[in-house]
């Protein structure tokens, strides 16, 4: 049904990407991608999981837009960041592209929002869905990884717990 | 001619030393025109003229002979007529007045009339020429008079002469239609004991005048025809007799009387009428005589006045017959059928006037005050939109008013809870009141929806016709306006499927109660409702019938086999089973039992020979749903036929083993809580069969203990059996329903901010693919839901929200219930601030209202904007 409603332009969006990437493309293939993001968003209403939350942006089922509720005893509680889950015409074989659509300072994430994630890289797998990618990204948030920082300020200043809370809320905006 | 000028010493008029020859002659001709009986020869008015109209003083006649009116008029003539009318102070008989009334006219004439015969001749006389004379001719003159004389006459008019005028000319109006239409009048002159009333005067017979009257009235009408006062002494009272004649004639005729038309009859008295106008309003054609020369132009003004007051009349008319109507529309839609007549004299009447909008007013607010209130059953709000569609549709065939003056109905309905069921039993036939929505499902047209798209578009567009002005300028055109009942009644939720649903809950209600086979009448309405509403939505309700004639084979089947068992092996009890497939029914009530072992048995056995006709196939077991034909044999008494639940069966089963058991015991033994258990023992001890005793043991009565015992054993049976249905309730469905549309609901609005309530609804449509379909009534309710199981104030803002265009997700920091409640109230006033102050079609964002726990009262600070960029 939602393969059918699907806004022009993005579909024609999509369907490049799907050209790039496994040039399977086919109705059918899409809309077997359209199933399994469908079930995956009623997995994820069912859940009720608090602080994370997921809906397609419009009548397109390939573009999310997420929230993510800072997690409590961390820096970022009280914080709630809004990102932006693009599921390529391969998924769930190719991982989504997410990114932040609010600033976010962490040592993980880049100006652009671009986050630095395995899960989200290399160590995709079919088996990941939203709502494990959102939970992922949540506990991101609160175990940033600072070996391979994307923001050099944000991993320097991570030491300094209390410095860095005031920064991220000094800077934090909607 | 020159000497008599010279002659002439006369200074009184011009002082243009004119001889006294000027006067004589003045004297002369003023004399003939002020007196015409006076003596004076043609020659010596002729030349009296010429000498005037030497001197200059020929246009100064006509000033004079009007100046000398009006003198006299204000001087003596107005004063007689007005002290004339008011003269007798006392109280007259309604004869003398008129007689008055008259009189007082006939001295106006006489007094006006050699001015008016003088200002003829001078016309005359100017028309001709006459020694010079040159002038506006008689017409210009006269007109110039009558100015006068309305002036000065009119000028303070004493309310008298409207009184007797209007009751001068009601009396012969009375006189007159009594003479000429005595027939249909004789209701309404009532016969007083002595009976010598006449009916047209009112008086004793012996001294009715109603052909003096008639005389009256041609004289009086002759009169104010040659004043030219007809028009401005008569219009007022003749409007006004009509106006309440017709409205007298209406109350008494038609008010109430919905099932004849009362166009015809109307038109025919409306004629008779008319011929009492042409009495008031012609007789200056008819007088004839007086009038010779134009005679021609005064019968084509008297048949124009005429046509202009049929005009009137036919206004009139319409107009207090529609507003009649309109009052009583309601009841004319509630008598329908019988009160098509009153729709059609309606609908012809209301294209002749403007009042439409009224009408709209009018049955709208009669609807909300007399129909759409909680103490009116649903079966009668639908009986009576039924009736409104039918008859609203005769009435205008464009369905203007019908959508317009039916949304309050629509609106209400969908507020109810039992609409989809009183309207599905309604096209099953089962209510007792509504036997139309049966006769038209029977009538058996395709449903179109309004949302969807017809396929109608081969219409000529030569007969295309526009909208009424008074249409809803709204997303279906014209001709998706539906006039079909069963359309318009489906389409008050938007979706058939929440019918079919309902359709198929009743359905399996029905089937599983029946308990045989039999399945023709529903067969019979399935494929009904499946010619409305097309295969593929009853492809379920098939399915169902279906299962009912494959368990009527499969059991015959396995009857048969059984009975071809031998005797020993036969089994202990007959079971007869209805396979469901469960994907197609509706969910049945789960309810836990543990029959006796007898019965299990038999169950086993059977689903061993089902498995055996149909392989890779298997049944499971509702055991509490079903009926139970069984004996019950006491010592001294046996009670036979007894058709009970397997409930009931099981327990009296565990009697058969051990005849006492305890209320615990018992409910182990079954698997089924006691409070269940203790109702159902209920109807054995009715029977008298059981008794409680100490200690909350039952026994049972083997000796049949007292005759009475057993009457009202009998008596009460039944008392306990709620007829329970069979399936999941349709609140427990929805509640269920509801709460994963809130799920989604509330990811919605976290994660793309406000939505309108459209918006969700089709996201709803788009996204919540498996499971019952989303109504817009559903978003609505979801919204409501949460804030009815009290989660909180953000649950509470959100209801709230949904009453305004936008809708947003309301987010509290604070738990504590004070502050909760501010937030609350503080929603609602923006709610209140933005629902007064939007324009309809535009769209409102209400920012984020956040709360600080160290600011005591939330403040509103949300910045209400106006977004124009999203429309609803």
């Amino acid at each position: 049904m939602a393969s059918q409603n699907m806004d022009p332009a993005a579909a024609a969006a999509s369907s490049t990407v799907a050209l790039k990437g496994s040039e399977s493309g086919g109705s059918a293939a899409r809309s077997s991608v359209s199933k399994r993001l469908q079930q995956e968003l009623m997995t994820l209403m069912m859940s009720g999981d608090k602080g994370i939350s997921a809906f397609p942006e419009s009548d397109n089922l390939f573009k999310w837009i997420g929230t993510i509720d800072g997690a409590q005893g961390t820096v970022y509680e009280g914080l709630r960041y809004r990102l932006s889950l693009d599921f390529p015409a391969g998924y769930p074989y190719q991982a989504p592209r997410v990114k932040f659509v609010t600033p976010c300072f962490h040592p993980n994430v880049d100006e652009q929002g671009f986050i630095c994630l395995d899960i989200l890289k290399d160590k995709w797998s079919a088996l990941y869905d939203v709502r494990s990618i959102l939970l992922s990204i949540q506990s991101l948030l609160g175990e940033p990884n600072n070996e391979s920082p994307l923001n050099m300020t944000a991993a320097e200043l991570w030491e300094d717990q209390e410095a860095f809370k005031a920064h991220l809320h000094s800077t934090f905006q909607k | 001619m020159e000497e008599t000028v010279m002659e002439s010493d006369s200074v009184d008029i011009s002082g243009s030393g004119s001889g006294p020859g000027v006067a004589e002659a003045w004297e002369t001709v003023t004399a003939a025109l002020v007196s015409p009986g006076c003596p004076v020869t043609e020659q010596g008015l002729s030349d009296s003229l010429a000498l005037l109209c030497d001197q200059g003083l020929g246009r100064l006649l006509g000033s004079w002979l009007l100046e000398t009116l009006q003198m006299r008029l204000s001087s003596s003539v107005v004063p007689e007529f007005w002290s004339g009318l008011k003269q007798p102070e006392n109280e007259l008989e309604e004869r003398d007045r008129a007689w008055i009334l008259l009189t007082a006219f006939r001295t106006l004439l006489d007094r006006l009339e050699p001015f008016l015969c003088g200002l003829e001749r001078l016309g005359t006389w100017q028309d001709e020429g006459r020694g010079g004379l040159c002038g506006p001719g008689p017409r210009g003159l006269q007109e110039r008079a009558f100015t006068i004389i309305r002036a000065l006459l009119l000028f303070s008019p004493s309310p008298v002469l409207q009184e007797r005028v209007l009751e001068f000319y009601s009396r012969t109006f009375s006189v007159y239609m009594n003479q000429e239409g005595e027939a249909e009048d004789g209701a309404e002159a009532p016969e007083g004991p002595e009976g010598a009333v006449c009916p047209g005067c009112g008086v004793l017979t012996q001294q009715c005048w109603c052909q003096e009257a008639l005389e009256q009235l041609q004289e009086l009408s002759h009169i104010l025809s040659k004043l030219q006062l007809l028009e401005w002494v008569s219009s007022e009272a003749v409007t006004s007799i009509l106006h309440k004649l017709i409205e007298q004639r209406m109350e008494q005729h038609c008010r109430g009387e919905y099932e004849c038309s009362f166009l015809l009859e109307f038109q025919e008295w409306l004629e008779l009428v008319l011929g009492w106008l042409s009495k008031v309003f012609a007789s200056e054609a008819d007088s004839g005589g007086p009038v010779p020369a134009p005679g021609a132009p005064g019968v084509q003004a008297g048949s124009s006045v005429l046509k202009q007051w049929r005009c009137h009349m036919h206004q009139f008319f319409c107009r207090i017959y529609v507003n009649m109507r309109i009052e009583e529309l309601f009841s004319i839609i509630r008598d329908f059928p019988e009160s098509k007549a009153a729709i059609e004299d309606l609908k012809f009447c209301l294209e002749r006037t403007n009042q439409r909008q009224q009408l709209l007013t009018s049955l709208k607010s009669a609807f909300e005050s007399r129909l759409l209130h909680p103490g009116v059953h649903t079966s009668d709000i639908l009986t009576v939109y039924i009736s409104a569609i039918k008859a609203l549709r005769e009435l205008d065939p464009s369905m203007v008013i019908l959508q317009v003056a039916c949304q309050p109905i629509r609106k209400y309905l969908r507020t109810r809870e039992d609409t989809v069921r009183q309207i599905v039993a309604g096209l099953t036939g089962d209510a007792e009141g509504c036997t139309d929505l049966a006769s038209e499902l029977s009538r058996g047209d395709p449903v179109t929806l309004e949302m969807q798209d017809s396929d109608e578009e081969g219409n000529d567009p030569e007969d295309w016709t526009p909208d009424p002005t008074d249409a809803v300028p709204d997303k279906m055109g014209s001709k998706r306006r539906s006039s079909d009942i069963i359309s318009l009644l489906v389409s008050i939720y938007g979706s058939k499927d929440i019918f079919i649903d309902e359709y198929r809950a009743v359905l399996a209600d029905r089937l599983l109660h029946q308990l045989n086979y039999n399945t023709a009448r529903e067969i019979r309405n399935v494929e009904l409702l499946k010619l409305r509403f097309g295969e593929s939505h009853m492809h379920y309700c098939e399915v169902m019938l279906k299962d009912m004639a494959d368990s009527r084979r499969i059991n015959s089947n396995i009857r048969e086999e059984e009975s071809r068992l031998s005797e020993e092996e036969q089994p202990p009890l007959s079971l007869s089973a209805i396979i469901l497939s469960s994907e197609f029914w509706p969910p049945l009530k789960e309810e836990k039992l543990e029959l006796p072992p007898l019965i299990c048995q038999a169950m086993e056995a059977y689903t061993h020979r089902y498995e055996k006709l149909k392989a890779m196939r298997t049944l499971s077991w509702k055991p509490h749903l079903g009926s139970v034909t069984l004996d019950v044999e006491l010592e001294d008494r046996t009670l036979t036929n007894l058709t009970v639940t397997p409930i009931h069966a099981a327990i009296i089963l565990h009697f058969q083993e051990k005849s006492s058991w305890t209320l615990d015991e018992l409910s182990v033994k079954l698997g089924a809580p006691k409070e269940l258990v203790h109702r159902k023992l209920a109807l054995w001890q009715q029977h008298g069969v059981l008794r409680e005793e100490a200690g909350g043991r039952y026994y049972v009565v083997e000796t049949g203990s007292s005759k009475e015992k057993m009457e009202r054993g009998v008596m009460l049976i039944d008392s306990d059996e709620e007829r329970d249905s069979n399936t999941t309730t349709q609140s427990e469905q929805r509640e269920e329903k509801l709460q994963l549309f809130w799920a989604y609901i509330q990811a919605m609005l976290t994660n793309l901010d406000s939505m309108t309530l459209d918006r969700i609804h089709s996201m709803l449509r788009m996204f919540v693919a498996t499971g019952p379909v989303v109504t817009e009534m559903d978003c609505q309710r979801a919204g409501g839901l949460p804030a009815e199981e009290g989660q909180g104030a953000s649950a509470d803002g959100l209801s709230r929200r949904l009453q305004t265009p936008q809708i947003q997700l309301m987010e509290q920091e604070e738990e504590e219930e004070e502050e909760e409640e501010e937030a609350a109230e503080c929603v609602r006033r923006c709610v209140h601030v933005l629902w007064g102050t939007s324009a309809s079609g535009a769209a409102f964002i209400i920012t984020e209202l956040q709360m600080k726990s160290e600011e005591p009262p939330p403040t509103c600070r949300p910045g209400l904007y106006f977004d124009t960029s999203t429309s609803l």
